[in-house]
Parts: structure tokens; sequence; C-alpha cells
């Protein structure tokens, strides 16, 4: 195997994902009008809860869009990584997936191009809400090297849980499960965090919960970034979290990819 | 009653192409079939699935270099099975297989490079165009952007899509589709080609058109090897087809030598049921006693009687069973087709089945059948 011929493959295959992305209007409609529609109707219905006594100090802002920015992000990172799975799915339907395999290129490729690709796009939609957020006047308080990390974790934990989708679709060879399975990981793993709400305002069971939900290391991380500022104990949680569910998502879709495509 | 006077009633010597071949050393295989000989050597493959589904059962053949090798079978025969084994994309139970001298279990990787595959489900993808499904193909066999433009531009010349070229896939209609596949699977100019049921749910018009080009790129040296349900097009295409029924090769050789094999009419005689008694077997008792018939075989809907003067045994045929009071409802008269060869060697009619293009399900695993 050529390095050179890997690399190719792979993006030969990450392009074919960007494509594919684009010209399904619809994706892109729901991809950027939903974050819109967040931010708009629950910062309009929530914005009080930021002059509950005790907000700004847990928050670090007395401003709600501030905060419920991050909930955005990872709302839409979550979503959009669930949707990588149906491409799989529709690969092995369309026996599409067939046609890859009996090339000779390395089957890695497959998955490693597919991944990436979920990844770039999971950034762009993050550019994006910030931009959307700027508009709100919500600005990353960590400046550019913030923005940077920001995007990191937001690229690392897409693909990690993307990996989760992928596996779903694998498994299961449905798009309906995968997108139903989806949809209803998403928001209670989101409610059950502290990104919609600093976590002393949770009830007492849903703050138990919460503390060992991924999603509240990656609220905090991002909280940190977007409001107060460099805090490397919460980044190195949402780091530590982000490599323990991408171990286990990749490790798990690897082996059932391989089991798909061995025969 | 309804005698079809076929034109080929007259036991006319229908010759088909590949009659001056000597029969016999093709359908014997008495010949010791060599690695080098052979693009492909298959010996005693076999394939279960879970849990006790026998898709292939057994099977030897080989492919010679520059022919056209057919599978002929029903649905389920084993042909898709046994094709996605040998392509690498389905692992065997058991068995050797080599391609081009390579050992499919050694350099799986290597034999991809050398070979075609076009599917029965198509495999394009539609969110592309025709040309940049072309061009993600070429990069696969890493043929080089120089290179690739040219051969990517001539063959949607070949196969009839410059019109199409740039609109996406998902507009294409069926037999578009089917090309574009065809262009897929020939981008990286293979030495072996595999087509799993080439034109299943094409109108005749689009079937002939790939028949033709099938036998272009043959002639250009190119060998195929082509699973098939239909009789017509393995016996116009196929240099050699091995008859495959249940997972079993049932008969191989070439289309002439099979036919030749029977060395009679055949008379199949659709027998009326009359509920009470086994209207069939007393149909072939009676027939067997006729002089000048050779054999008498039951078959799902009647009997099939093998005779050298078919046409002058019609009329006492039919006396004899309204004597013994069974009642006809279809009999046809014709020259040993490979029907008759597959009817013969299985005890059943080839049941021809449109593959219906999949219905998209909101619940539930779509059913496929078994490959």
């Amino acid at each position: 195997m050529s390095v050179s011929n890997y690399v190719s493959e792979v993006n030969g295959i990450f392009g074919r994902w960007i494509k594919k992305t684009l010209r399904r209007p619809q994706f892109l409609f729901f991809s950027l009008v939903q974050p819109v529609v967040w931010f708009v109707l629950f910062t309009a219905a929530f914005s009080k809860i930021a002059d509950i006594p005790g907000f700004g100090q847990a928050a670090g802002t007395t401003s709600y869009v501030a905060f419920f920015s991050a909930a955005v992000i990872i709302q839409t990172v979550i979503s959009s990584a669930m949707q990588s799975g149906i491409g799989m799915v529709t690969d092995l339907e369309s026996g599409y997936m067939d046609k890859m395999r009996v090339a000779p290129i390395h089957r890695s490729a497959i998955l490693l191009g597919k991944v990436l690709s979920d990844g770039f796009r999971i950034v762009i939609q993050t550019v994006v809400i910030l931009l959307l957020g700027l508009l709100l006047g919500v600005t990353i308080a960590t400046g550019i090297l913030g923005l940077v990390l920001l995007l990191a974790i937001v690229l690392t934990f897409g693909i990690a849980w993307s990996g989760i989708s992928t596996f779903i679709g694998l498994a299961t060879k449905n798009s309906e499960a995968t997108l139903m399975i989806s949809i209803l990981t998403t928001f209670p793993l989101l409610f059950l965090s502290t990104a919609v709400m600093p976590k002393f305002l949770l009830q007492d069971w849903v703050q138990t919960v919460a503390t060992y939900n991924p999603m509240s290391y990656i609220a905090d991380g991002l909280h940190g970034l977007i409001i107060t500022g460099f805090d490397w104990t919460t980044l190195g949680y949402a780091a530590l979290t982000i490599l323990v569910v991408g171990a286990v998502s990749l490790t798990a879709t690897t082996s059932m990819f391989r089991r798909r495509v061995s025969g | 009653m309804s005698a079809q006077a076929e034109p080929s009633l007259a036991p006319s010597p229908t010759v088909p192409r590949a009659a001056p071949r000597p029969a016999a050393t093709a359908a014997t295989g008495h010949k010791v079939i060599t690695k080098a000989d052979a693009i492909v050597l298959v010996k005693d493959l076999k394939k279960t699935f879970a849990p006790d589904v026998r898709a292939v059962d057994g099977i030897s053949f080989y492919v010679k270099r520059g022919e056209v090798f057919g599978f002929l079978g029903p649905n389920g025969a084993g042909k898709s099975t046994t094709i996605k084994i040998i392509t690498t994309l389905l692992q065997k139970t058991s068995g050797t297989v080599f391609v081009d001298g390579l050992d499919l279990e050694e350099d799986p990787a290597k034999i991809r490079e050398i070979i075609g595959y076009a599917a029965q489900d198509v495999g394009v993808d539609d969110d592309l165009t025709g040309r940049e499904n072309l061009r993600l193909q070429a990069r696969f066999y890493h043929i080089s952007r120089v290179e690739s433009e040219p051969r990517v531009e001539l063959i949607i010349k070949t196969v009839g899509l410059e019109d199409a070229a740039d609109r996406r896939a998902g507009t294409y209609s069926g037999g578009m589709r089917r090309r574009l596949d065809l262009a897929m699977a020939l981008i990286s100019k293979p030495k072996l080609l595999f087509l799993d049921e080439p034109t299943t749910g094409l109108d005749p018009q689009n079937r002939i058109s790939v028949w033709n080009y099938i036998k272009s790129l043959n002639e250009q040296g190119m060998t195929i090897f082509l699973t098939t349900q239909y009789m017509e097009e393995a016996d116009r295409l196929c240099d050699r087809l091995c008859i495959i029924d249940q997972g079993r090769i049932v008969a191989q050789g070439t289309p002439a030598s099979l036919k030749a094999e029977i060395g009679a009419d055949v008379i199949q005689i659709a027998i009326k049921s009359d509920g009470t008694r086994n209207a069939r077997d007393v149909a072939r008792e009676a027939l067997r006693r006729l002089p000048g018939v050779q054999e008498v075989q039951n078959y799902d809907a009647g009997v099939a009687v093998y005779a050298k003067n078919g046409p002058s045994l019609v009329p006492q045929m039919v006396r004899m069973l309204d004597d013994v009071q069974v009642h006809i409802a279809q009999l046809t008269l014709s020259a040993p087709s490979l029907d008759d060869v597959f009817l013969k060697h299985t005890g059943h009619q080839m049941r021809t089945e449109e593959v219906k293009p999949a219905s998209r399900m909101i619940w539930g695993r779509r059913r496929r059948p078994m490959p």
C-alpha cells in the first residue's frame, strides 16, 4: 500500500461525502435553520433564568444567550453526528458499498474518509453558529486561541459521536432506526447536562445524571472558552471525555465495519 | 388443447453460433485444466449461511481466458453468491478459488486490481453526476488524472451517456443507471469482468444493446463471467456455461453441446389435474409404451417426452392420452433448447422471475432474496 494512494482514496471518499451533503438542500436547511430557531426561541423563553440569584456567579455571565450558545453548538454537533450513520446504511443498501469493496482501495479509507467528512461538516456548522452568536452579542472570551481550541473540541467530539451513529447504522442496517435512536438520545442527554442550566439550578436527580453525562464535560469546556477564560482543569475533563467516548465508539465502529465488509 | 406451432416445429438444426466447436471436449471436462489455462478456477466451493442454508453446495468449474462464461439458473440458485465469493465480497465456507493464478485467500487485494464487477443491484451514487461517479471510480483504481480524464470521456460516449454525464445519477432512468454502473465497472479496463444479471429488469431493446456491448468487449479480449436467468441470453452470449440449481452445478458445456446431449425433440405436455388420481404418472406410463419414445420425465406441470421424430409422434400421443383419460392443458414441441436441458437435469421448469425494484419500507429491515 502506498501512502499517496491511500491519501488519494481517503480524499476521494471525503470529497464524495462533502458533495453529497451540499447537494441535499434539506440537510443544509435544517443544519442552519435549526440553530437559529434554538437561539431565538430558547433564549426568548428562558432569558430570565439569568436573573436568578447565583446564576451570574455560577455561569460567569449574566447573559443567557452566551451561556446557551454552548448548548446550541452541542445540540448541532450531536444531531449532525447522528446523521452520519444514515449515509453508511444508504451505501450498504444501494450497493455502493460493494462497489467500493470490490475496488483495490484500503477498506479503512472508506471509514476514514467518511468520518473526516463528518468532522469537517460539524466544524463548518459550528462556525456558522458562532457567527450567529456574534450577531446576538456573544463573543469568545479566550480569543483566537480559544476559538481554535473550541473548534478542536467540536471536531474531535463530533468524530467520536458520529462513531456511535455509524456503529448503529452498520449494526441495524436500517436508516429509520438510526435516526430514531439519534433523536431519542440527543435531547435527554442535552437537557440532563449542564449545557442548558448551571448545575446548581438542576433538580437533585438531574444533578446526579449530569455528573455522569459526558455532555456536561463538553458543555463546561465550551462555557469556559466562550465565557470565562482558559480553565485547564475543565478543558482537561473535556479532552478526557472525548478520548473515552471516541475510543469506545470508534473501536466498536471499526469492528462492526470489519464485520460488514469482510463478507 | 393447444399445440403450439413454433417455427422450430420441424426439427431443424437450430444452429447457434457456438455449434462448430467440438462438443465433447468442453462438455466432458476430462481434460485437466491448470491455473494457466483458466482465469478462474474453482474447486469444491461451498457457502453455508447460518443456520443451515447451503447456498453453494460444492461446485467446481473453470473459466477460460478470453471467453464469455455464464451461470444459468433461477433466482436463489447460488449464482450471485458464487460471484460475490470470487469478487472477494463474501467469505467462502470451504473450497479453493484461483483468479488469474492468484489464490483468493492469499491475494484478495491483487485480485481486486484486475477484475471489474457490475452487481445485480446497481451501485451508483445518486447524488453525484455520471461523470463524477466515473472519476471517483477511476481514483479508486489509482488511475492518474491525466490518464483518467480521456478514459472517462471515452467511456461516457461508449455507453451513450453524453447528454446525461453532468446530471445527477438520481435523475437517470433504470437503463441509464445500468449503463453507468457498467461503465464504472469498466473504467479500470479489467482483465476479467463479472456481470451479475446484466439485463434483468431491462426492456427488450436495452437488453439487446447490452448484449451487443458485452460481445464487443469480449472481442476486445476481455474475459466475461455473467450470470443470467434467461435461456436466450445464455444461448446467445456464452461460449460455455454452467447450469446451476439449488447450489449445485447440474450441467456444464457449450450451449450447443448441452442441447446435443438431449439428442431428441422435446414434447412438453402440461396436464390438467383431475384431483382424484395422479394423472401425471398415468400419462407417463402410457407414453412410455409408445414406440419411438426415448424417455418420459415428470416435471412440475406435467410430463416431458424425449423422442427422435417428435412431430410424427404427436398425434399418437394425443390419442393415447385421450384413451387413458388424461386431459392436456398444453402441448409444446421443440428442438432441444436450454430450457429443456434445465428441465432434464432438474426435473422442474426454470421460472424466470422479474426482480422488482426494492421498495422503501418505513419500518423493518428490507427483505432481500437470498443472494
